[in-house]
């Protein structure tokens, strides 16, 4: 058997981790859970955050939001905040597992997690996220993308705990655009995602591109190459399809058993093709 | 260790293994055979309770998580008045075929109409949406949801 | 019902499943548990093929809370079974066959303690090199599956040949050739395969399985444990779903030997998803080569098809299988010469079995796509093309057997060609959105209903009037979801004008009620409803009989039943049901009544055995399908935003049954056509769970329309064939030819995946 923890306060987590360093941490178990049942994961405890209240909730701090690490993605998708600047972030949860995987899940977990496929991260890097990390005695603010190191790989140390992420308001961005290629409508896992953040003129062009891929990488994908492809054009198929060419050499996809490296690589491309919906 | 919560309307205290699965808890202690299990790992929605009124995987739950919270079963949806309307609605409609996802599939559709009480259908295909059925072809289950907004309106 | 109508025939009848299912109290075999629960699990070979050469299981007798482990020394009888070849061992012996195969059984505490038993088993495997593709497997000098079957690894071969194959080519206008492929398909019913078994204190084992065949099951059980059939017993509650996949063996045999070491406790098998799609069956994975050909007019004239289908290592049903396949593979149409050949054919990967459509679901697939390529070739419009050569009553149908049952095939088209789905098709298509391409397709299906020839399609019904004054009907046929259960109320309440709440059901138990067969062959209401008629109507004789020499009336003609009691309409005077059934002898008040359903008397192929394996069928269901795609230049993926089946399978009884079973049929096809992919490399399968092989969820299939065609089936109960399977064919290929339509290619291997369209769609 093993032995689950319930902490209710962060003070009693670094406690609990000082006496467990090997206890497995979960939040919605989504993950964890999964990996325990398929013999992945062989902790001798566990230790569940959906009790630290401090993990939970949006704070809007002014130019900045924050986001408790344990957030479950229905909170989110019904966060008047997040609704309102975020998006990319929204359509992305709308897409992300199921209902009740929704209900349990949180975004902390979905970033720890750091799979390519994790469909709140291309909307995560291209809103520039930053992330909080606390241990016993100290806590440091890091951007996501140094905090993900590859596939489930992250920065964490011993000790230390995801407790939140930073979103900072931008009024830039008028065009908030996601779409993930799944193997279908539901219950999917990303074969392909990307998520974009333009602003673009009411001439229609762009003026500022952010654009990031998931499920094409050992990590989420960026490419200041395509942004500069896009940034200062107006949208057409020929930027958009000069831009879909070049996405496709940035992006270093994997065969597995939902698509082929070549499939991936010719839709994260392609997926470019879908902003002409934007043009004015 | 012991737990202590509210099932189906009444407390109740146990002495459980902590990492027992909250499915296994229900079926195999509790007796409570409704919440049924088909993949094991999130995929499926047949284990589906609600907890604290949301749906919630059960196969996906330990038993500690329970402390505290309000669970309910499908053998605890039904009212002092007889069946629940989106229960009574799968059956008008013909909403259930071989049966091993219906009770899961109605606990959905009760945790969808608490948040949309008038959804449309594609949102109720939305909501359901983590509910696997491999009968029905879902049509009669979304016309079922749809009936169980009429009759609590009217 | 609670409404306490008195069930009619036509008329919607809300299913009494329903009201158990809805509120959790439905107990299935998964739900069994009980005091003193031993849990019983199998440890599985996980390589394809290989000779066993050492089983060590002494650790495993060790780890704590183990109560038995059991290898193939410990089964008392004999070590093979199978639906049709006794092929499949209960525990190897000698070879590993398939990656799933079962090695060794344990008793055990608990989960926990089962699982580090498992774990600790040692067998030594000496690889063997396998064959994964029939054709290879056929080819001099292929790994051999089953050393001693003389036919290597052909398990057979079925072959039906008429008109003149050779010369008709060249009187053609057009021929078509082409190759289809299309791919294992997982049953994926919720409740996977279950069962609960335990030695009552008389010596018997009862075992209670989530199972489409008890008395079949028991016969195997019995040769398994090698004693007789009547020392066994099998009960098969509400199975949550099956589709075919619980035809046949899966915890049966394993749970009898556990019970015979459980020391009278009861003993669970539960197999979980993962050892669901492992070891149990699938929809056999087909290659088949078509060639068609016709007259300008598009008159077919000949058609040539050689079909391979891989059945795995085990027969199981996967003779009969390829033999329907074969009789089908002309499609619902006239074609004067065909030569149709199959070969079933064994190899190292998952067992091939039955699956809703048995067979046709695959060649319509192929056969109607060649029609749309035909269509296309001549220029015609694809439903008038089916219609010109659609099958009627008294026609010969591609392996030359005459019509004589009722053939709707020409009223379903005809209705197709008039509906707004097909008039208005080119307005919806021009209206694609941006990055999107519209196209719409069509399939004609067809269904055989029954046994076939040789295997007695028979089932025995029995209704009695129990001393509470009770209509009590005895299912024979297992209720795995399509609700013939509450069908079989339905024919009894209306015959003995009972309501529900005066009628009790006895699901099938081979202690209680009588052998029918099957639940499969889309039969199960046509041949036990037939049988559940003559029994309601006997019994229904003998209480208006016996209601008349009680009250001395002058015959049966004075009284009517209704519901709990019969009245006699001349003087009001009543007898309660009840009262009734204490004047009547034990035996009286049962009736029973055998039906065996009518075959063919044509014996298109030369060998006995395909005959044997089913073929020809007399009775048939057809449809006409349409589906309306939407695909995703960008992605290739295809959206269904319609879909249209319009069918003749004789009378409806209930039309929310009806429905449930082609809204249900088509959803399970377009998993079928479009994201189905079981992928299986070197005999391993890779997606070996429900996040690698996807099912359509609730977003993923548009709102169907089902319009009946209702012809009189003159064999049918109520005029009714068989509708549990005809909808499954017609998904694959309409949805094909759909995509065909929009894109201006076509895939010839399924499912139709985003990344297969789009490789096609922009391939030079």
């Amino acid at each position: 058997m093993r032995e689950v923890f319930l902490p209710r306060t962060l003070d009693e987590l670094w406690d609990l981790l000082l006496r467990r360093p090997e206890a497995a941490i979960y939040a919605g178990g989504t993950d964890v859970l999964v990996k325990l049942r398929a013999g992945l994961i062989s902790a001798s405890g566990l230790i569940c955050l959906e009790r630290i209240e401090e993990l939970r909730g949006v704070r809007d701090q002014g130019d900045e939001v924050y986001i408790g690490a344990a957030t479950t993605h229905r909170a989110l998708l019904a966060d008047p905040v997040i609704q309102e600047y975020f998006p990319v972030l929204i359509q992305a949860l709308s897409v992300l597992g199921s209902p009740p995987v929704r209900n349990m899940g949180t975004i902390g977990g979905n970033v720890v997690t750091a799979s390519p496929a994790g469909d709140t991260l291309p909307p995560l890097y291209v809103l520039d996220a930053e992330v909080e990390v606390r241990w016993g005695d100290g806590a440091k603010r890091l951007p996501l993308s140094q905090f993900i190191l590859g596939p489930g790989k992250t920065s964490l140390g011993p000790g230390q705990l995801l407790t939140g992420v930073r979103l900072k308001k931008s009024a830039d961005y008028n065009v908030h655009h996601f779409e993930k290629v799944g193997q279908r409508k539901a219950l999917a896992i990303a074969v392909v995602s990307l998520a974009a953040v333009l602003k673009v003129s009411d001439s229609g062009r762009i003026e500022k591109a952010r654009l990031a891929w998931g499920s094409v990488g050992p990590t989420v994908i960026r490419s200041v190459e395509v942004e500069n492809a896009l940034e200062g054009r107006i949208i057409s198929r020929n930027t958009l399809g000069r831009a879909a060419a070049l996405a496709q050499t940035a992006v270093s996809p994997i065969d597995d058993i939902r698509a082929s490296a070549a499939y991936r690589c010719t839709v994260a491309g392609n997926l470019l093709l879908r902003l002409i919906n934007y043009a004015r | 260790m012991k737990i202590n919560f509210v099932l189906n309307g009444r407390e109740i205290e146990l002495t459980v293994p902590s990492d027992i699965r909250v499915v296994d808890l229900l079926r195999e202690e509790l007796d409570l055979t409704g919440t049924k299990e088909s993949c094991g790992s999130g995929e499926c929605g047949a284990c589906t309770i609600l907890v604290d009124g949301q749906s919630r995987l059960s196969c996906l739950m330990l038993a500690a998580q329970l402390q505290g919270r309000e669970v309910t079963t499908i053998e605890g949806l039904a009212g002092d008045k007889g069946r629940h309307p989106v229960q009574e609605a799968f059956v008008s409609a013909g909403a259930v075929q071989c049966g091993f996802c219906t009770p899961g599939m109605v606990l959905a559709a009760v945790d969808l109409l608490e948040r949309r009480p008038d959804p449309s259908r594609s949102e109720i295909r939305e909501g359901l949406s983590g509910n696997l059925c491999r009968c029905t072809g879902y049509q009669k289950i979304v016309d079922a949801v749809e009936m169980a907004v009429h009759r609590e309106e009217g | 019902m609670s409404d306490g109508r008195i069930p009619q025939i036509g008329v919607v009848f809300p299913r009494t499943d329903a009201l158990t299912k809805v509120s959790g109290e439905e107990k299935f075999a998964a739900d069994y548990y009980g005091r003193d629960l031993v849990w019983a699990g199998v440890k599985r070979a996980g390589i394809p093929h290989a000779r066993l050469t050492s089983l060590d299981v002494d650790q495993a007798r060790l780890v704590p809370g183990v109560i038995a482990v059991l290898t193939h020394r410990d089964i008392p009888g004999e070590n093979r079974q199978g639906v049709v070849r006794k092929d499949q061992p209960v525990l190897v012996d000698d070879k590993v066959r398939h990656a799933g195969d079962a090695l060794a059984l344990v008793l055990a505490e608990s989960k926990p303690a089962l699982a580090a038993a498992l774990n600790s088993i040692r067998c030594e495997l000496e690889p063997l090199p396998g064959v994964f593709d029939p054709e290879q497997a056929l080819a001099e000098g292929a790994p051999l599956v089953h050393e001693d079957n003389p036919g290597g690894n052909l398990l057979l071969k079925a072959e039906v040949k008429t008109g003149e194959t050779e010369s008709a080519w060249e009187e053609c206008a057009a021929v078509i050739e082409a190759c289809f492929e299309t791919p294992h398909q997982e049953h994926c019913f919720l409740e996977t395969e279950s069962g609960w078994a335990k030695v009552e204190s008389d010596g018997k084992i009862v075992i209670v399985a989530s199972t489409q065949t008890p008395f079949r099951d028991r016969t195997e059980v019995a040769q398994v444990l090698g004693r007789d059939h009547t020392g066994i017993r099998v009960i098969a509650p509400y199975a949550g779903g099956a589709f075919g996949g619980k035809d046949g063996i899966s915890v049966q045999s394993l749970l009898a030997l556990a019970a015979l070491h459980s020391q009278s406790r009861p003993v669970k098998m539960w197999w979980d998803r993962e050892e669901s799609f492992s070891a149990g069956t699938k929809r056999h994975p087909a290659r088949m080569y078509y060639r068609l050909g016709a007259k300008a007019d598009g008159t077919l004239h000949a058609v040539e098809v050689r079909l391979y289908l891989d059945t795995g290592p085990y027969d199981h049903l996967g003779g009969a299988v390829m033999t329907q396949a074969v009789e089908h593979s002309g499609g619902p149409y006239r074609i004067p010469h065909a030569w149709l050949r199959g070969w079933s054919v064994y190899t190292n990967n998952p067992i091939g079995g039955a699956f809703r459509g048995f067979g046709v679901a695959q060649v319509t697939a192929a056969m109607e796509q060649m029609m749309d390529l035909l269509a296309v070739k001549l220029d015609l419009d694809p439903i008038q093309l089916r219609l010109k050569n659609a099958i009627r009553r008294g026609d010969k149908n591609c392996v030359g057997v005459t019509l004589t049952g009722s053939a709707g095939l020409s009223e379903c088209l005809e209705k197709m060609a008039e509906h707004p789905g097909w008039q208005e098709r080119q307005t919806w298509i021009r209206a694609a959105g941006p990055l999107k391409r519209r196209g719409v397709g069509l399939a004609a299906v067809m269904q055989a209903v029954g046994y076939g020839p040789f295997v007695p399609d028979v089932a025995n019904a029995k209704v009695e009037l129990t001393l509470e004054g009770k209509i009590r009907v005895y299912s024979g046929v297992v209720d795995m979801g399509q609700g013939n259960a509450a069908t079989n109320l339905q024919i009894a309440g209306s015959i003995l004008s009972q309501t529900p709440a005066q009628m009790e059901l006895i699901l099938p138990d081979t202690d209680r009620t009588l052998p029918s067969g099957s639940a499969s062959a889309s039969r199960c209401t046509y041949t036990f409803g037939n049988a559940l008629i003559g029994a309601a109507q006997a019994l229904k004789d003998r209480i208006l009989q016996r209601s008349a020499d009680l009250l001395m009336a002058a015959g049966p003609d004075e009284l009517v039943l209704v519901s709990g009691l019969v009245r006699r309409v001349t003087t009001g005077q009543e007898i309660p049901l009840a009262v009734l059934a204490k004047w009547l002898t034990d035996a009286e008040r049962i009736a029973v009544y055998r039906f065996r359903a009518p075959v063919a008397q044509e014996r298109p192929a030369k060998d006995d055995q395909v005959r044997l394996h089913g073929l020809p069928h007399c009775i048939f269901s057809y449809g006409a399908h349409l589906a309306m795609v939407e695909v995703d230049e960008l992605t290739g993926a295809v959206e269904v935003k319609g879909y249209l089946a319009i069918t003749d399978s004789g009378r409806v009884l209930n039309p929310q049954t009806y429905e449930q079973q082609i809204h249900g049929g088509i959803v399970q096809g377009l998993g079928y056509a479009l994201s189905e992919d079981f992928r299986v490399t070197d005999g391993l399968i890779q997606t070996s769970d429900l996040a690698t092989y996807i099912i359509p969820t609730a977003m993923d299939v548009p709102d169907m329309l089902s319009i009946p065609v209702e012809i009189n089936e003159p064999t049918g109960p109520f005029g009714l064939k068989g509708v549990g399977e005809v909808a499954m064919n017609g998904p694959l290929p309409a949805v094909a030819n759909a995509v065909a339509a929009a894109c201006g290619k076509r895939c010839y291997s399924f499912p139709l995946t985003s990344e297969r369209v789009l490789q096609v769609m922009t391939a030079s």
